[in-house]
């Protein structure tokens, strides 16, 4: 019985909600990743007409990753819109070396926004199962996270499509932002 | 006696052949892949007892599930159910009886067909097509030459949109360059791309209503997000209206938008989201309707020649499954270990081995095994329930029955 109370209470009091935004360039694998991040649960297809976004429950912490473009035209709606974003997951596809720096630019706009400054960042170098992917070392040199100030941020290795490294990238998460 | 109620009921003579006609079907609903078989038992007259068993219906459903996600399927299936709500297609009689008379063992001639039915089931191909994959669908129908390709003509045929999924129009459109003719895909970057042609089109036919084309895109994005956020179950934090026009503070070259029309678009988007059209493309009936291939195919018991056997490939916990609809329109599911079938001719063989293998189904040629172990087994009664071919089949037979009952009052 007093199991079943706390267990209430935890799931009452305990569940804290977080927006995170998941970005990257196109065919970086974001669709797959979202999908994955529901841990196999069965995504309900309700078509709502909109952009992709899923709740992922991981801990307890209650995750809503919106898949988002960052293109400067479109940043005042979403400005206003995410301005309680608490993490931020790149996502890059780590075959692709001739975009990383295109990558790297979108993020380094990205983490300029005033609203992501306490945004956590998480980035997921995807397609790491690919023969010729780029090392994680070798990514974040490119990408310039060394050179980042005030901001706390992880490089994941992932495969999205078989659910590699997603669970790792979350606890990651979920670790970071429950010290806050 | 229930055989022959059946056929009143749905209008056959009582002479007809011990063969089924048969079809392939691939398939590809935007939910899993569905592989499907049917065989319609026509005859008692035939052959002992076998192992589907039509008792009262004598409709048999062979439906292959070769379970998962993104995998071709095939489908045969007989003449009866068109019998019973396409007349028309149904072949002509003259030769059912003949072949009752005879035992079926004539072969059976080819159906003649005249140009414009051929070119409608090319047509038909073309939108299964278009509807697994969109590329090659425009491709097929360009090649057939039943589609110009020019970007008017594709327009008209994806504007027109009969038959297609709704789905695959939209990722069609995301792919190369709006929002109740098709569905809005969910990545973000296709979105990106079709707001910004909706708003260049839209200022383009509706001078004055916009300052610059950018504000129409960035609004028309901002109401895209308004409605995932108010009726996406996954958005707990549902925007009031002071956000939405505070999202859209400055969009207009640097100034607002008038806040009234904020307010209706807000108004209305919460009150009713945008609506994906009702008919997606998904209803099974247009691909139960354009068989890859179909002809007449006999049940071994009534000929031992050119038989062939269904199976599945690389039978990793995936099964073929034996159904039929009892007369309410329930589906039962029936136990079966072999599925083999006999062809008239040695070339028709190979034609119906031809096009399933094409599909993916493994199948075994041969001259047939002399006995099959018939009826040793027990009807299983367990009913079949998702799945979207026996919804289909299960609501068109409701639907034909209630037509009758109304006809008879």
């Amino acid at each position: 019985m007093g199991l079943t109370f706390f267990s209430l209470f935890s799931h009452l009091f305990g569940r804290k909600q977080m927006c995170i935004l998941m970005v990257g360039l196109d065919a970086a694998g974001r669709m797959t990743t979202l999908y994955k991040l529901k841990l196999g649960e069965i995504v309900t297809t309700i078509p709502i007409t909109g952009f992709n976004v899923e709740t992922v429950e991981y801990k307890n912490i209650c995750f809503t990753v919106w898949d988002v473009d960052g293109q400067d035209k479109i940043r005042p709606p979403w400005r206003h819109y995410f301005q309680n974003t608490q993490g931020l997951i790149f996502v890059v596809d780590s075959t692709d070396r001739e975009r990383i720096q295109e990558g790297a630019e979108e993020l380094q706009k990205m983490l300029q926004e005033d609203e992501l400054r306490d945004a956590a960042l998480l980035l997921f170098a995807n397609k790491q199962d690919l023969p010729n992917a780029t090392a994680i070392r070798e990514m974040t040199g490119k990408l310039g996270l060394q050179s980042l100030r005030n901001r706390t941020w992880y490089v994941q290795a992932t495969c999205a499509t078989q659910g590699t490294g997603l669970q790792e990238g979350l606890h990651w998460l979920s670790n970071e932002l429950s010290k806050r | 006696r229930g055989l022959a109620a059946a056929r009143t009921s749905i209008g056959l003579t009582d002479r007809l052949p011990p063969a089924g006609h048969c079809y392939v079907y691939s398939l590809r609903v935007y939910s899993p892949w569905w592989a499907i078989l049917r065989y319609r038992r026509r005859s008692r007259r035939v052959g002992p007892p076998w192992i589907w068993r039509c008792q009262n219906e004598g409709r048999s459903l062979l439906a292959g599930r070769l379970g998962g996600v993104g995998r071709v399927f095939s489908a045969l299936r007989t003449g009866a159910e068109e019998a019973a709500v396409a007349p028309g297609a149904s072949p002509d009689t003259q030769t059912h009886s003949y072949l009752a008379k005879n035992g079926g063992r004539k072969p059976r001639p080819q159906l003649p067909f005249n140009k414009t039915l051929q070119r409608n089931r090319k047509m038909a191909m073309g939108r299964k097509k278009f509807n697994m994959d969109p590329k090659k669908g425009i491709q097929f129908l360009v090649e057939n030459e039943l589609l110009q390709n020019t970007p008017e003509e594709i327009a008209r045929f994806l504007y027109k949109g009969e038959g297609l999924n709704k789905t695959a129009i939209g990722d069609y459109l995301g792919e190369r360059q709006f929002l109740w003719s098709f569905r809005l895909p969910g990545e973000a970057q296709k979105i990106d791309r079709m707001m910004e042609a909706f708003a260049q089109r839209y200022c383009l036919c509706n001078p004055g209503v916009f300052q610059s084309t950018d504000t129409c895109y960035v609004l028309s994005f901002a109401v895209i997000m308004l409605n995932t956020s108010l009726h996406n179950p996954n958005v707990r934090d549902k925007p009031g209206l002071e956000r939405f026009v505070a999202m859209n503070r400055g969009i207009n070259e640097g100034g607002d938008l008038p806040e009234e029309l904020l307010r209706n678009l807000y108004d209305s988007i919460r009150n009713e989201p945008f609506k994906i059209p009702e008919d997606d493309g998904n209803d099974l009936t247009h691909t139960f309707f354009n068989p890859d291939r179909e002809g007449w195919l006999l049940k071994l018991g009534a000929q031992k020649q050119n038989c062939f056997e269904l199976y599945i490939r690389n039978n990793k916990g995936q099964l073929i499954k034996a159904c039929k609809t009892e007369a309410d329109g329930r589906v039962v599911e029936g136990n079966h270990m072999v599925y083999r079938i006999s062809a008239p001719t040695q070339e028709e063989k190979d034609e119906w081995i031809k096009s399933i293998q094409v599909l993916g189904e493994g199948v075994a040629g041969g001259p047939g095994p002399s006995a099959l172990t018939l009826g040793s087994r027990p009807f299983c009664r367990a009913a079949v329930s998702v799945d979207p071919f026996y919804e289909m089949l299960a609501a068109r037979k409701k639907r034909i029955s209630v037509k009758k009952k109304q006809e008879q009052p």
